[in-house]
């Protein structure tokens, strides 16, 4: 998916200060001062990026910014890492092809679809596809950083006779007629390099675009940096809780050894000696049956030990009988003005007499609001009507959550519960995730099915309370 | 080598009263102790041909009184005998003459024991 709409050039008249010229190689003597919607923008961005945690969301979201239409309009974007004496291509957004353009920004504009209103929540699927869709470019990108770079200060348009081979190269890589290089820099060297063009629109970049471009790629490195530095921190505790698991685990093991093994080959020992040679004296004997059935008694002891130890994990689970239908009630009505705010008809059915599953009050509750407010989100923008269902099924309670907004896209259909994908319907993923743990914690299951036509359906099976 | 004196060193008495009764049976002398004062002891006194040695002592560690008897006398055998069969990673075992994974059939210790008997002499 590409997120460019290809509407540099109008869109740059706007940022275009009076009296300034395309800018090559020379800045102006007079800073210019920057039009509100740059100011908007650079907010914008700067405010998602507090929030990112990822270095590819961080790129992603900077690089949308650029090539957006109601950004600064280039038609594609891309980021390089200095890796040792080279710089890498390690990210881009925008077209493949001049072909690929004209088709995908059409769609766009017939759709209305403004990329920048999806800064705030990422698509990582959409993060994800942009990287393998530019690899190849990005590996080809990728060059020495050539002696000359480490003197870059500035953002600058670059052509294909500049004086640098690493702005030849990537002028001849992305065949363009020019190139904004916007250099980062770290202690006099190197550290990165935002690439934008207008390859297809060929649309003149000015002043005010380029040193919007350079802010932005500066707010990206500041991102990046974080986003690095949290990224090694969390893989750092990971590491450490590995560390720490494994250490208790061979704690355990050594335990376990000293403990059970020890009392076992003992007993086992002794009456491998009592068989081979019978002590005369019944006083010895005795005293080492005696040693023996003590060694037994003491692993006996232990294995109830270790058998409570393990069940007592389980007792954050106390299973107790809730009345499926007047919970259903409560749990629905508390949705009911944003239902009606949204114009969505919330529906329950249930059997009058009470109807008994075992469950969490509390995880149940966490399992059917996650529920309904996925069918919330499914009606979002239809309105519709969605129904809560509790019926008997041999050992089960089921409890359905159904409605009639838009289906499952193909990527959750196939595990709606693995969580993990991301799309409007669904939100994060992480909340049907959350259901099926939820409920098999509970000793219950939940299904997914799509069979009545123009309805999604979640099933909830509780385990009938007996 | 039997009329060889062993030195038996183990937390747990019955482990002690097995050792006993099986070395004796196979015509060892047979001395044990359940602590490290009364391992010092023994082997203070003299005559000691090997020692059988448990890691885990109580709050004392094996491994720390098997480098004070190499240090004393490089040439006495210590056999490790321990239920957990990862003290082997452990480079301070590796002072010892043999380490075995203690089980209700001793034929791994007897074997070890004449095995580190035989090369001692």
């Amino acid at each position: 998916m590409t997120t460019s709409r290809g509407e540099s050039a109008p869109r740059d008249r706007g940022l275009r200060p009076e009296r300034t010229r395309h800018l090559r190689e020379r800045r102006p003597a007079l800073r210019s001062i920057r039009p509100r919607r740059v100011l908007d923008l650079l907010r914008r961005v700067s405010e998602v990026l507090e929030t990112v945690v990822d270095p590819e969301v961080a790129a992603w979201s900077v690089l949308v910014a650029y090539t957006a239409g109601e950004g600064l309009g280039f038609n594609r974007s891309f980021l390089l890492l200095a890796d040792g004496d080279q710089l890498r291509g390690w990210f881009g957004v925008g077209p493949l092809t001049r072909d690929e353009a004209r088709e995908v920004w059409a769609e766009m504009r017939q759709h209305g679809v403004l990329p920048l209103e999806r800064l705030a929540e990422p698509d990582s699927m959409a993060v994800e596809s942009e990287q393998r869709r530019h690899a190849a470019t990005l590996a080809a990108l990728s060059h020495a950083s050539e002696k000359g770079c480490g003197a870059w200060r500035r953002a600058f348009v670059g052509r294909s006779n500049h004086p640098n081979p690493c702005v030849r190269h990537w002028v001849a890589v992305l065949e363009s007629r020019e190139l904004v290089v916007v250099p980062l820099m770290a202690s006099g060297r190197p550290w990165g390099v935002v690439l934008a063009d207008n390859f297809v629109t060929h649309a003149p970049i000015y002043h005010a675009t380029l040193e919007a471009a350079e802010t932005l790629a500066h707010y990206l490195r500041a991102a990046l940096e974080r986003t690095q530095l949290l990224r090694r921190f969390q893989e750092e505790r990971r590491r450490r809780m590995a560390a720490d698991h494994a250490t208790a685990l061979l704690e355990t093991a050594r335990t376990l050894a000293h403990d059970l093994k020890n009392p076992l080959a003992l007993a086992g020992g002794l009456a491998r000696e009592l068989m081979a040679a019978p002590p005369r004296n019944p006083g010895t004997l005795l005293r080492q049956l005696g040693i023996a059935a003590a060694a037994i008694s003491r692993a006996e002891q232990r294995v109830g030990d270790l058998v409570d130890g393990l069940a007592s994990r389980a007792d954050g689970i106390a299973l107790e009988p809730v009345e499926v239908g007047a919970f259903v009630d409560r749990v629905v009505e508390a949705f009911r003005p944003l239902a009606t705010s949204r114009g969505v008809r919330l529906l329950c059915y249930h059997p009058p007499r009470p109807v008994r599953a075992s469950a969490v009050v509390h995880s149940l509750e966490r399992c059917l609001e996650n529920l309904v407010v996925n069918a919330l989100e499914a009606l979002r923008e239809s309105g519709g009507e969605i129904y809560a269902a509790v019926r008997e099924d041999g050992q089960w309670v089921r409890l359905d959550v159904a409605d009639n907004g838009q289906p499952l896209p193909a990527a959750l259909r196939v595990d709606p519960f693995a969580g993990g994908i991301t799309t409007r319907r669904g939100g994060s993923g992480l909340g049907l995730a959350s259901v099926r743990t939820l409920a098999e914690a509970m000793g219950a299951k939940v299904e997914y099915d799509e069979r009545e036509p123009g309805w999604v359906r979640f099933t909830l099976f509780l385990r009938r309370w007996s | 080598m039997n009329g060889s004196r062993l030195l038996f060193v183990d937390d747990e008495e019955g482990f002690l009263e097995l050792y006993r009764a099986a070395f004796n049976r196979d015509g060892y002398t047979v001395e044990t102790t359940a602590t490290v004062d009364g391992a010092r002891e023994c082997l203070a006194q003299g005559g000691v041909d090997l020692v059988v040695l448990d890691i885990r002592l109580g709050e004392v560690s094996g491994l720390a009184l098997l480098r004070e008897i190499k240090a004393k006398d490089s040439r006495l055998p210590v056999v490790l005998a321990t239920a957990y069969a990862r003290y082997q990673d452990d480079f301070s075992s590796w002072l010892a003459d043999a380490y075995i994974v203690k089980s209700s059939d001793l034929n791994e210790l007897k074997q070890a024991v004449r095995r580190c008997l035989g090369k001692a002499r």
